[in-house]
């Protein structure tokens, strides 16, 4: 390819504006000399210059305020899904903690009625585990209807 | 020149604190970026989709999209570039459910580009001061209209929001020499769109 030719396929995209400092300098030295190019040049510069005047064409209002509204009621949704994604955790972390503290107490407390229980219930550690199925469960219980009346109360809203 | 450089950083900075301020769930910050960016987000949807009410749905899910998205964004990465990817991606989603022959690669028409250098070269430049301005518009919105999407797309990013070639190509995700070949044609189409449509006219 010629340079000449190389040129022409730049013009286009000096127009725009879309050239390297590099390019620039080459696409404006030629022009100079080759009338063929220049009259290329300036052929494309009015196309350049109306896609650059274009009128925008604007959003209604109703659309942004819309919009917005939405976009803000996401982010609450957002924020309030944070929250109690935050609040699970250190309700988690507090239940694990109160059920190994509540080992020490059950030992404790079940040693003193081992003769009240059966032989196989005076087994500590099975009463604690049954104890603690028995918490996690009704935690579980809680979790979830608290997580429906939410969804419903959502709904509604 | 100087004042312009400033107004623009000035702005970049205002746009970064927004993002900064969304980030931590500020509602005012979301309203100052739909504000800033309502113009330019519409229009550049619109001259994808072509058709109002999709451009407003699109609008509207797009900031939606924003609002989900805004904390896996890289406060390193153009604020502006990223909008507009998440808004492309949207319509381009919508376009392939909806119409996705318009997605289709456009085809060469037979025309290249030395044809309409040649039809220039070959006859006096008929000077554009005989045409006014305000038809020159119209002419040149609706040969743009008819163009391809890519091509429609690459001009709107080019001309009408100011981005540049790296920022282009970050939007549709394709080289930097890509976005540039791609501009060069979306050009060379629209110049024959607008001899064909309008032969004897300005344009030639």
């Amino acid at each position: 390819m010629s340079e000449h030719d190389k040129i022409r396929e730049l013009l286009a995209l000096a127009a725009a504006d879309a050239l390297t400092s590099a390019e620039e300098k080459q696409v404006a030295e030629h022009v100079l000399s080759c009338i063929a190019c220049s009259n290329e040049l300036a052929a494309w510069r009015p196309i350049a210059s109306e896609l650059r005047r274009l009128p925008t064409p604007q959003p209604s209002s109703w659309l942004v305020q819309a919009t917005l509204a939405r976009a803000e009621a996401k982010l609450i949704e957002q924020a309030e899904h944070d929250w109690n994604r935050r609040l699970m955790i250190i309700v988690v972390a507090f239940a694990w903690l109160l059920t190994i503290a509540s080992w020490v107490v059950f030992h404790v407390v079940s040693g003193r009625f081992d003769r009240f229980l059966g032989p196989l219930l005076s087994h500590t550690w099975i009463s604690f585990a049954a104890f603690t199925a028995l918490e996690w469960l009704a935690g579980g219980v809680a979790a979830v209807m608290l997580a429906i009346r939410q969804r419903g109360e959502r709904r509604l809203v | 020149m100087v004042g312009a450089t400033a107004l623009s950083l000035e702005g970049l900075v205002a746009v970064d604190a927004d993002v900064v301020r969304l980030r931590r769930g500020d509602l005012n910050a979301l309203s100052e970026l739909i504000t800033r960016y309502q113009n330019r987000l519409y229009r550049y949807l619109l001259r994808i989709v072509r058709q109002p009410a999709e451009a407003e749905d699109l609008f509207q899910q797009t900031w939606l999209r924003v609002v989900e998205k805004i904390r896996s964004f890289d406060a390193n990465r153009n604020f502006d570039a990223w909008l507009f990817t998440l808004a492309r991606n949207l319509a381009i989603d919508h376009l392939r459910r909806i119409r996705p022959e318009s997605l289709d690669e456009p085809l060469a028409n037979g025309w290249h580009r030395e044809n309409v250098a040649d039809r220039i070269l070959s006859k006096d430049h008929t000077p554009l001061d005989h045409a006014l301005a305000a038809e020159r518009r119209t002419e040149i919105s609706e040969a743009m209209a008819g163009l391809p999407m890519i091509y429609r797309e690459v001009l709107t990013l080019r001309f009408e929001d100011e981005m540049k070639i790296e920022e282009i190509a970050q939007v549709t995700a394709i080289p930097v020499s890509t976005a540039k070949s791609r501009l060069r044609r979306s050009l060379e189409q629209l110049r024959y769109a607008l001899e064909a449509r309008y032969p004897g006219g300005t344009w030639q």
